[in-house]
């Protein structure tokens, strides 16, 4: 312990060996995923983003949205987010391979926007942002600053987001 | 792992001052300043800004509401770069570099460099929150800031922050002190981890879900090897210096600090438990989590166990610093064994997005570290300006109002997380009643915030009337 240099080795190795075995190690086995059919023979998912989604994922940034809204899918057992049908299936590491930010987020607040281009009756974003009383959701801010261009390109981001399609990684995790 | 002892004083304690101000603690002035004067006004402007976020002002307030500035979730974001970045890495720049200059006899003749990177600092940081504010970030928590920001705060940092590291080259004497391996330690882990993870989640991203699990990794490690360990070093110094005393189980203190970094870089996948990323990662950061409950436990030997003995804890509630920094270690030890507990995948899938992780979180980086710097500054700001505290009740005020906001607010997010997740966990309970049951909470939180801002408002007046008034030069007398 009087020697800086063993002090300042041992910590760098602290630091390094978890960054090797953790990231480095997390890039070989996941930086590899692409698109891939659930099915043999069938389409490739995930879906490539519309040019608009791309924009909408900038304002859903910029506004903080991931503050208090997740992106995932919990499998059964850990915790009830299948079950209250935020998915149909748990999220796989494949479902974010094409998104150039991942947005995973760590606090619910608001609902989990997983799947959110897989609704059935989804809530009407533009109403949501400039009135959120009158679409039920009183909890929600108001965002009436936000133009109409950003508020479409938003949406189109939120109608890209689905995780319904069939994975080859989802029906081992089941 | 033995220490010389050439000086003949006991095991487990810090070296003796000679009861003047010391050209080494003069030459620290200018630089200990900068440092302090910048985290005391960038903490008064997070508690606005978090008075602002827990009354939700933003929604409620008619000119506010359509103003994309006060958008929850920009000030909150703000909120919490100004916290980290402004008061914890200043305050602690500051306090890791007194106590290494103490412990070193170190004399600072390039005081201006340490002045130039404060500065540096805390223009970047100006220029990081502005940006938030205007929307601009990147969406990863604690990384939030442009990235071109990432290199001037990481070169403001080495010469800000380094310093410490060249106080404990240069010391005198070959005999060391736990203090003085904490303060090495997280001085140059940061830029290491603040680096690498702005090159794998801002410069070069890593593909898919590898982003996420690189932030994880860089909040658990800024979390631990910054915040942790610098709070650390000042609990090891303060508790034997003031009572007088020396540690108990000392000897065990090297044990605490290599598993405590040994253990925490890989605690940073513990926080995504369920998330789209391999299991092996997952239980990797939950067995991490579990075993930082070795250093954990050596501490509460440490500095629990002779706060136990021999009237320690009516002492320490005597004293200004050592009531913050015993409420400081409390907090550590508590922060420790529930992250342990609670990184379970049964526990964590109860908790899990809920606000028990900012309560852990909390209880790390103001319930320890920050209340230490708090106890700290008591006991340093007298030495280097001369000066006495000018008002005993804004001490009160500051203790009470810190302590009892704190306190509320930790009940808030981990009762009130806990009771979140288990409504959450039953698919019956619809979404909406789940965010009625907390709204109670929401109350609490908010005069908390109202509370904590009332106590840092104290604090400061009582500083900056302090630093004002000491026109004496700093080599004047001490006064305690």
């Amino acid at each position: 312990m009087k020697n800086l240099n063993t002090l300042l080795a041992g910590v760098f190795l602290a630091v390094a060996l978890p960054f090797g075995a953790l990231l480095l190690s997390g890039q070989s086995q996941l930086g590899g995923l692409g698109r891939a059919a659930g099915e043999e023979g069938g389409a490739l998912f995930p879906s490539r983003e519309p040019g608009l989604a791309i924009q909408g994922r900038a304002v859903y940034v910029s506004l903080g949205c991931v503050n208090c809204h997740t992106q995932q899918v919990r499998p059964a057992g850990q915790g009830s987010d299948i079950a209250r049908g935020l998915g149909v299936r748990p999220s796989v590491a494949r479902d974010y391979a094409l998104q150039p930010q991942v947005l995973l987020g760590e606090r619910r607040l608001g609902p989990d926007l997983a799947n959110y281009g897989a609704r059935t009756s989804p809530i009407n974003v533009e109403t949501l942002l400039t009135d959120p009383a009158s679409s039920g959701a009183v909890w929600h801010p108001s965002y009436r600053f936000v133009d109409a261009a950003q508020r479409t390109a938003l949406v189109a981001y939120l109608k890209s987001l689905r995780q319904d399609y069939p994975s080859p990684e989802a029906k081992l995790k089941k | 792992m033995t220490q010389d002892n050439r000086s003949g004083r006991p095991q487990g304690r810090p070296p003796e001052g000679d009861g003047r101000v010391s050209r080494g603690e003069a030459s620290l002035r200018g630089p200990f300043l900068l440092f302090f004067v910048s985290a005391v006004v960038w903490l008064l402007a997070a508690s606005v800004l978090g008075v602002i976020a827990a009354l939700d002002l933003g929604s409620m307030v008619g000119v506010l509401r359509d103003c994309p500035w006060f958008t929850p979730g920009r000030i909150a974001t703000a909120q919490q770069d100004l916290f980290i970045y402004g008061w914890g890495f200043n305050a602690f720049f500051a306090l890791n570099l007194w106590l290494l200059a103490q412990l070193g006899r170190f004399e600072f003749r390039n005081g201006w460099l340490a002045q130039l990177g404060g500065v540096a600092w805390n223009l970047a940081l100006t220029y990081g929150v502005a940006r938030v504010f205007a929307g601009e970030m990147s969406g990863y928590r604690l990384l939030d800031f442009p990235r071109e920001v990432g290199p001037v705060l990481a070169v403001a940092f080495l010469l800000a922050g380094f310093w410490p590291i060249v106080a404990f080259a240069r010391r005198p004497t070959g005999h060391t002190f736990a203090s003085q391996w904490f303060v090495v330690g997280a001085s140059f882990a940061f830029p290491l981890i603040y680096l690498l993870a702005q090159l794998l989640v801002l410069w070069q991203p890593a593909s898919g879900v590898v982003q996420a699990i690189a932030h994880s990794w860089f909040v658990a490690n800024l979390l631990q090897l910054w915040f942790g360990a610098s709070a650390l070093a000042a609990i090891y110094y303060f508790l034997p210096k003031v009572l007088e005393r020396t540690l108990t189980g000392y000897y065990l203190a090297p044990v605490a600090f290599w598993t405590f970094f040994l253990f925490a870089g890989w605690t940073g996948p513990a926080a995504l438990v369920g998330s789209p990323v391999p299991l092996w990662l997952q239980s990797t950061g939950v067995v991490a989590a579990a075993m930082m409950l070795i250093p954990v436990i050596i501490v509460a030997i440490n500095i629990l166990g002779t706060l136990s003995s021999q009237g320690g804890w009516a002492r320490a509630w005597n004293d200004t610093t050592l009531r913050f920094v015993s409420f400081g270690a409390v907090a550590f030890t508590l922060a420790g064994v529930l992250g342990g507990v609670f990184a379970f995948r049964s526990m964590s899938a109860v908790v899990r997005f809920t606000s028990f992780a900012t309560g852990l979180e909390q209880l790390l980086v103001y319930g320890c570290a920050s209340m230490v710097v708090f106890g700290a500054s008591y006991f340093i700001l007298p030495r280097l300006t001369g000066a006495l505290w000018p008002s005993a009740k804004l001490v009160h005020v500051h203790f009470w109002a810190t302590a009892l906001g704190f306190i509320s607010a930790l009940v808030a997010w981990l009762v009130g997380g806990w009771q979140n997740g288990q409504l959450l966990a039953n698919p019956a309970v619809a979404y909406a009643d789940v965010l009625r049951a907390g709204s109670s909470w929401c109350l609490v939180l908010k005069i908390s915030a109202v509370l904590v801002l009332v106590g840092h408002v104290a604090f400061a007046l009582n500083a900056f009337g302090m630093i004002l008034k000491s026109s004496a030069p700093a080599d004047s007398g001490r006064h305690d």
